[in-house]
């Protein structure tokens, strides 16, 4: 049936050519300034990276905090170890470079 | 009525897909795509069986958590590798289209 | 035994990781050789606490075993990082970049093998195996600004990925058909009898995903191109430990969670023995570069690890245990040379070797004895390892198998000792000087030669521990 409707759909529907800035990217109704498909630095990408892993790293954090007072003093040790870790890889972006705008 | 059975065969769907996409892409980007549908597969596959199993126990849930975060950080290193080769053949302006080829 | 003592071998290398990248940040730019020494003399220092730890039992948590069986493999993967450290300070010392986060990756993979044999449980075991197969994706393309290196890594970073997505699916399956992720608790329902369609499904993805970490055929396509890019002390490292690792883990899924489904998988596991013999071997033979020489050397390696599975007995295991503990210290002896060779001469090329007796007496002897070893020439030690292992799978009745695994040996004698032959009767290039080995190196291929005669002709005391952890891996 749904098919059906599809089809049915597309053979009644009117078939005009698109013209204009119908087929142009929606950008909050301006015209779109240059070409949209372009190369991004790669400094944006070092940025992403480190974003991504503490990002991600987080999802660790959640269930310790929903259970926080149920596991008590021994994950919260464990927990700190893991952000000191987390704080290390940091460290060493930084130390590094990764986080200066080239 | 959505059973275990389902998820399943979402999942094996998601993965053969994702199978699909890390053998026959040239891209090395496109691949490690496929690479992530594959994780996300196993993902349902784990949620699923978490849930309709033993419902009691989050170990599934957990093991997923675990995977979502060891996606992330071979994804971070897997481009941070592309990006390593792509600058090389361009720098050594070796033949473009041989940069993808095994 | 408190949790602490226990736990302290993994602890420490953690530590070790950790603090190595930590100085390696406060270490000013080109004083960093001191990172590799401290390095290594920190894994020695832990070697010895396994050492001390070698009879510890006791389980951690639920998901965490010590035995006697991991820790074996835990000093197996200490003493190649040891040698790993000590024939990268000069090759990585030249590369000029990230000295500190070397070593600190060679100890992190190290952790995750350590994790890997120790693993009871299936997030634990992933864990481990990931965490040794990123280190390595970043240890491959170490040397920067070389095509080569670059290729290798993302060779293995997509190919890596790409069989952990397929042995984490098995996983899930397993995981899904037994309602549990503790082996012990697998073992439990498989042992009851509850092996389903989906289990064997789940099986079949494992064995994939562990064949592709062991390079066996195959799944060994990754194999030659990722040791020839790869610099060379860190083939050394990739070729012998993470497959010990690989078996480490089979060994405790398959053997202990799977056991009761063994008619299922054994005939997959001669199938692969088989390839891996035969292909490993016989396309070693035409090969020009001494390093893709030594990765089909070391598949055929794997395959002949894999007639110890076959035999899935306790003196299969315990040849499996003892022959890649000898196989640490031949393989890393050759690409020891290759190291040094290289630093001095810039080519892995076996033509290059040419005249090397003449050169340096010492390496062209340990690439002799360490080469003997791989193929099984007696007095070294590879003879009497691969002799357990061909009694193990004739045990079990697989005489021909055995007959087949002796002929190819053979035939790995013959590009064995061609190289050998460009060694000892070519002539050195004119103009080329004798090559200088550095003192630690010198000791390193002391100590793996000493090994391998060592035990080839007095074999009692690490056959005893290896079949002694063995048995304990079966109770």
């Amino acid at each position: 049936m749904a098919w059906a409707a599809l089809a049915v759909n597309w053979l009644l529907r009117p078939k005009r050519p698109q013209v204009g800035d119908q087929r142009e990217t929606y950008e909050c109704g301006l015209k779109t300034q240059g070409p949209t498909w372009v190369q991004f630095r790669i400094g944006y990408f070092l940025y992403a990276l480190i974003f991504l892993l503490f990002d991600v790293e987080t999802i660790f954090l959640y269930p310790w905090a929903v259970k926080f007072q149920v596991l008590g003093l021994f994950a919260f040790i464990e927990m700190l170890i893991f952000i000191g870790i987390l704080i290390l890889g940091l460290w060493y972006a930084w130390k590094e470079g990764g986080l200066e705008w080239l | 009525m959505i059973t275990l059975n389902h998820y399943l065969m979402l999942g094996g769907v998601l993965f053969v897909i994702g199978l699909f996409g890390a053998l026959a892409k040239k891209n090395a980007i496109a691949v490690l795509m496929g690479i992530e549908l594959m994780l996300n597969a196993v993902n349902i596959n784990l949620a699923a069986f978490n849930r309709f199993l033993n419902p009691d126990k989050v170990v599934g849930l957990v093991f997923a958590i675990f995977v979502i975060v060891v996606a992330a950080v071979e994804v971070a290193v897997g481009l941070a590798i592309v990006i390593n080769l792509y600058r090389q053949r361009l720098n050594t302006s070796v033949d473009e289209a041989d940069w993808l080829k095994w | 035994m408190p949790v602490w003592e226990l736990l302290s071998v993994e602890l420490l290398t953690a530590f070790l990781g950790l603090g190595l990248l930590v100085l390696g940040l406060l270490v000013p730019k080109g004083q960093k050789r001191g990172l590799g020494y401290l390095a290594a003399l920190g894994l020695v220092g832990i070697a010895a606490l396994a050492f001390a730890l070698r009879e510890a039992q006791g389980v951690v948590w639920e998901g965490y075993i010590i035995d006697p069986f991991g820790t074996y493999f835990k000093l197996l993967f200490l003493f190649a990082a040891i040698l790993t450290c000590v024939s990268s300070f000069e090759y990585i010392g030249r590369l000029g970049n990230g000295e500190g986060e070397y070593y600190a990756l060679i100890i992190l993979s190290t952790l995750g093998m350590m994790i890997l044999a120790s693993a009871g449980e299936l997030i634990t075991l992933y864990l481990g195996l990931e965490l040794m197969t990123i280190s390595f994706c970043i240890l491959a393309t170490y040397r920067r600004g070389d095509m080569k290196s670059a290729e290798a890594g993302i060779k293995y970073i997509i190919l890596g990925a790409l069989s952990s997505a397929i042995l984490l699916y098995g996983l899930s399956l397993l995981y899904g058909s037994t309602g549990s992720t503790l082996i012990k608790d697998i073992s439990l329902v498989v042992n009851s009898g509850g092996v389903t369609p989906l289990m064997v499904v789940g099986m079949i993805f494992l064995l994939g995903g562990f064949a592709f970490k062991m390079a066996a055929v195959p799944f060994h396509m990754w194999a030659p191109d990722v040791y020839e890019g790869a610099p060379t002390p860190v083939t050394a490292f990739l070729s012998v430990a993470s497959k010990a690792a690989a078996f480490a883990a089979f060994l405790r899924v398959f053997f202990v969670a799977l056991g009761d489904s063994h008619p299922l998988w054994a005939e997959v596991i001669v199938a692969l023995t088989i390839l891996s013999v035969v292909v490993g071997n016989l396309v070693a033979i035409p090969q020009k570069n001494i390093k893709r020489l030594l990765a089909y050397s070391s598949i055929s390696q794997a395959g002949y690890l894999l007639l110890g599975i076959v035999a899935f007995s306790t003196l299969g295991v315990g040849a499996i245990l003892y022959h890649s503990m000898l196989y640490v210290f031949a393989n890393m002896g050759a690409f020891m040379v290759a190291t040094v060779f290289y630093n001095a001469d810039k080519s892995d090329e076996i033509q290059d070797y040419a005249g090397l007796a003449r050169r340096s007496p010492l390496l062209a002897a340990v690439m002799l004895f360490s080469l003997l070893s791989l193929a099984g020439i007696p007095p070294l030690a590879g003879f009497v390892s691969k002799f357990y292992l061909f009694m193990a799978v004739i045990d079990q009745g697989y005489i021909w198998l055995a007959i087949l695994a002796v002929l190819m040996s053979m035939v790995s004698v013959y590009y064995y000792l061609q190289v050998v032959k460009v060694m000892y009767l070519g002539d050195p290039p004119p103009g080329r000087p004798a090559i200088e080995v550095p003192l630690g190196v010198q000791i390193a291929l002391a100590c793996s030669l000493a090994v391998l005669f060592l035990f080839g002709i007095y074999p009692t005391p690490l056959t005893n521990y290896a079949f002694s952890s063995a048995a304990a891996f079966f109770h």
